[in-house]
């Protein structure tokens, strides 16, 4: 029996191999850490519900990816789907950080002629005496690419929930103001079964919305 | 949120799931407890609803069907574990693991009535809201079974991921509780430790530990010992409660001003008996070895626990300060007491009929592969040339190839068109070596040999297959740094970029040179390996070649169509394209998604069949599970085809496989792939499978 929810979004998490983005995706969805699980071939996939407003739910239906620059030719094209991304490096690791400019670059080609809203996430934040990019530098590149910044650990369990809920938060609000909105044929964003919830934006919303009368 | 109250109003009487603070409604839990006695300890959600429910209230131990009433906060969460099985091969001492799966039964969650501390940011949702011990998920296997052999099984013990869940279950395989329960008969008793601060320790001390010891504790025997130091007493106790149930009441009696269950007044001094001495006992009758403890122990041993004032106790009076039981209700309560023990009895006379069954049937097996094991090696093998195509040798081949001939086979089968040599092996080998040592060293770029690859790209294949190894089946503990066949699969890796530098390291590649040296030798596994991958299917996915992949796959839902119309529909209409199973299956040859033991097999009959066997496989499991699949939606197909369940039938499954026919009007798989390659070059390329 499937909870109502308003919206579902599909996120797709991309970022280096090795940077943590399944450890990343199970802590949150799961909520545990596992030191050592297996590298993810081609894709992997989860889902959670988040709340969040009070009453306000969302599916988010997350893309794990794989991070091996060979995947990449496959895992593109599953961007121009996700209406929400986390891209992810590791910040003990300087190439990783160094290729996030790659990742955009490439997101952006591929999306077209959709739209996708990406978070920059500094993972491994706890290992920050091994740390090889700092949060300046980060957050500058960041806000060059329109991005918020957040640093997480999966294995401290820090901003984990946070970094889901924010992009998950800017999206809605882009959705609510009609800047995204539910296609035909796109799937990142779905609309669930809402019996009563109304807010402004959703004269404007369509026929796609399943009812039950 | 509700909390536990330690209540100070009741005279010492601190029960967990006691919900409301008021006096007089703790009076009427109690009394409302004693008649549900020893189940009465649940939680919250449990707690208030359940006041009057019968005892053969369902929410009482799932798995483990003692019918002994027994404390119980059960924590709602299933949680799952694995048992790895070690199988000693029958003509060899070398191990071939495989992989399978018990449901995870819950035993006691132990509860303290103290506020929780450490509670981190990670506050997993859930359901209870009790505050819990660190005493966190264990997930526990098979024991070590040095004195619990069950014919050649030996089973490695695992610990998989501690996590700062802070939730208290602990699971174990139901078996072994049985194994308890039936063969034991000492009366172990274990000693509660009712000391608040011993408590708080606990939690810091697990909490702190788990995470960084979670994936070292697979390997450590110790530790494994030490949780089934505490598993052993917890499942004895389930069945001890029966012979210890005179001494109860003695006991009882002696001290009635309270129930001294987990409550901060201290035990009955006379019921105490030395933990370890418990222990010792215990380990004794069961004829175990007494390990020693290891430092996490430590943690552990504060955490034992007393059946004695929980044993039958719907059989035991009321305290002083309340109303005594009436007289037919403690009639009542008799009668339930007798039933309970009858079934417990029955259930165990049950567990042990199953459990002979189960011994014969792996006795006929282990017959069967001894029989198999000759007619390879006397007869085919020395023959194989004539007799690898034979109607015969086929079907003994699709029945399985026994372990120990099993590398032989593959080699043979696999063949070897590259010519590779043992020599060729080394010197690939050691040009590997020259370029990690010039690379750590921050070394040249001027390797012309490796054409198209920068420093940089062979710096990340080379980080990336360290990182890959160590992640590499992880739970058999043999390819992890340190382990036995680490630098194996490091050099094999390393020595294959080397001498194919065109294609590089995949991911995916590592477990597929992970199964090839469980089954072979070093250089052999890397001939293996080499040409396994230079099959037209594998270069086509490791290359990534876009063209091909879709080929494939397009050749893939043809067959799907054919043998599984209405699921393909379904999934056309849901939109979940070939890519989103096949890749990983593809890599992989099925050796990360399916257990270990049936990947084998399936690569037993790849090796016969051919790459047309990896896609009939794929169509297998999409018909086992066909039924499941039709009800689902895209997330729930993509989360269930990329994590598929570890305890899969094996003969249910190759039955599945056999039913499909690859056969699309009249042409076989190798023709369509061929007609559609054809097309494919006559067509624009849309992609379309690949579009998401």
């Amino acid at each position: 029996m499937e909870a109502i929810w308003l919206y579902q979004f599909r996120l797709i998490v991309i970022g280096d191999s090795t940077v943590g983005k399944s450890c990343l995706i199970r802590r949150f969805t799961e909520g545990r850490f596992a030191q050592v699980s297996d590298p993810t071939v081609g894709v992997d996939f989860f889902s959670r519900l988040v709340e969040i407003e009070p009453g306000k739910r969302i599916k988010l239906q997350i893309w794990d990816t794989a991070g091996q620059e060979r995947f990449r030719s496959i895992t593109r094209a599953y961007y121009r789907n996700s209406v929400g991304g986390l891209l992810l490096f590791d910040i003990t690791n300087r190439r990783s950080f160094q290729n996030v400019h790659e990742w955009l670059e490439e997101t952006k080609v591929h999306v077209q002629p959709y739209q996708i809203v990406f978070i920059l996430v500094g993972h491994k934040c706890d290992l920050d005496t091994q740390r090889q990019v700092t949060r300046h530098e980060a957050e500058k590149l960041a806000a060059a690419y329109g991005m918020k910044y957040i640093e997480t650990s999966a294995r401290d369990a820090i901003n984990v929930e946070k970094a889901f809920t924010d992009l998950t938060r800017d999206i809605y609000e882009l959705v609510k103001r009609g800047e995204i909105s539910i296609q035909e044929g796109w799937e990142g964003v779905k609309s669930g079964f809402v019996p009563n919830v109304v807010h402004s934006s959703e004269e404007v919303v369509k026929s796609d919305r399943r009812c039950l009368c | 949120m509700t909390t536990v109250n330690v209540s100070n109003s009741l005279n010492g009487l601190s029960l967990m799931g006691i919900l409301d603070t008021k006096v007089g409604n703790s009076i009427q839990n109690l009394q409302n407890l004693n008649s549900r006695a020893p189940r009465a300890l649940s939680l919250p959600e449990y707690g208030p609803s359940q006041r009057s429910s019968a005892l053969e209230d369902s929410h009482s131990l799932k798995s483990v069907d003692s019918g002994i009433p027994t404390l119980e906060i059960g924590n709602p969460e299933p949680v799952h574990c694995s048992v790895l099985n070690v199988k000693r091969k029958q003509s060899e001492s070398e191990i071939m693991p495989e992989r399978t799966f018990q449901s995870a039964c819950m035993l006691l969650s132990y509860v303290p009535p103290l506020s929780l501390d450490a509670e981190h940011e990670h506050s997993v949702r859930k359901s209870s809201t009790f505050p819990r011990t660190g005493y966190d998920t264990v997930k526990l296997y098979s024991p070590t079974s040095k004195a619990l052999n069950r014919s050649d099984d030996i089973s490695v013990c695992s610990v998989s991921s501690l996590s700062t869940e802070l939730s208290t279950t602990l699971s174990v395989s139901n078996e072994d509780i049985l194994d308890f329960m039936v063969t034991s008969s000492s009366s172990a008793i274990v000693t509660l430790e009712t000391d608040e601060v011993q408590f708080s320790d606990v939690a810091l001390n697990s909490t702190k530990e788990t995470n960084d010891q979670s994936q070292q504790e697979y390997c450590q025997e110790a530790d494994v010992d030490s949780k089934l130091k505490i598993l052993g007493p917890f499942s004895s106790f389930f069945a001890r409660n029966l012979f210890t149930r005179k001494q109860n009441t003695r006991l009882e009696k002696q001290n009635d001003l309270s129930w001294k269950l987990f409550g901060k007044v201290p035990l009955r001094e006379n019921s105490q008996k030395d933990p370890k001495r418990t222990q010792k006992e215990y380990e004794e009758k069961t004829g175990r070895a007494h390990k020693p403890l290891s430092p996490k122990q430590n943690v552990r041993k504060n955490l034992d626990f007393e059946p004695l004032s929980t044993t039958a106790l719907i059989l035991e009076d009321r305290p002083a300060n309340l109303p005594a039981k009436p007289a037919e209700e403690a009639q009542k309560h008799r009668q339930q007491y007798e039933e309970m023990v009858v079934q417990a009895k029955k259930r165990e006379l049950k567990e042990a009929q199953r459990r002979k069954k189960q011994l014969e049937e792996r006795c006929r097996l282990e017959e069967s592969i001894g029989n198999a094991v000759l007619i390879w090696n006397n007869d085919i093998l020395p023959n194989w040339e004539t007799m690898c195509c034979s109607r015969k040798v086929r079907e003994l081949w699709w029945q399985g190839i026994p372990p120990s001939v099993r590398g032989k086979v593959w080699s043979l089968a696999i063949g070897n068109e590259l010519n590779i040599t043992h020599e060729l092996y080394d010197i690939c080998l050691s040009r590997a070596k020259e370029r990690w040592r010039s690379l750590s060293t921050g070394g040249s770029e001027g390797e012309c040999e490796d054409a198209g690859f920068s420093a940089a790209d062979r710096e990340a294949s080379l980080e990336l297959i360290k990182l890959d190894i160590s992640r590499t089946f992880p739970n058999l503990c043999i390819f992890q740094q340190g382990g036995p066949y680490h630098d194996t699969l490091h050099s094999i890796l390393g020595a294959y970029t080397c001498y194919r530098p065109d294609v590089g390291y995949v991911q995916g590649m590592s477990f597929i040179a992970a199964v090839l040296i469980l089954n072979l030798d070093t250089a052999d596994a890397f001939i293996a390996f080499s040409n396994l991958l230079n099959k037209p299917c594998q270069m086509a996915f490791f290359r990534v070649d876009h063209g091909l992949m879709l080929t494939y796959f397009a050749a893939f839902e043809v067959f799907f169509e054919e043998n599984l119309p209405k699921l393909f529909a379904h999934f056309k209409k849901n939109n979940l394209t070939p890519d989103i199973y096949l890749i990983d299956w593809i890599f992989t040859l099925y050796s990360k998604s399916l257990p270990l033991d049936l990947a084998c097999r399936v690569w037993d009959v790849f090796c016969r069949d051919g790459e047309e066997f990896l896609f009939r496989t794929a169509l297998g499991i999409l018909r086992l599970f066909e039924d499941i699949l039709t009800k689902m939606d895209f997330i729930h197909i993509a989360q269930f085809l990329t994590k598929l369940p570890e305890d899969l039938p094996s003969e249910e499954f190759f039955t599945s496989i056999a039913a499909i026919q690859m056969q699309s009007r009249n042409k076989k798989w190798a023709q369509v792939l061929v007609a559609l390659q054809k097309d494919n070059r006559e067509v624009e390329r849309g992609s379309p499978s690949l579009k998401h």
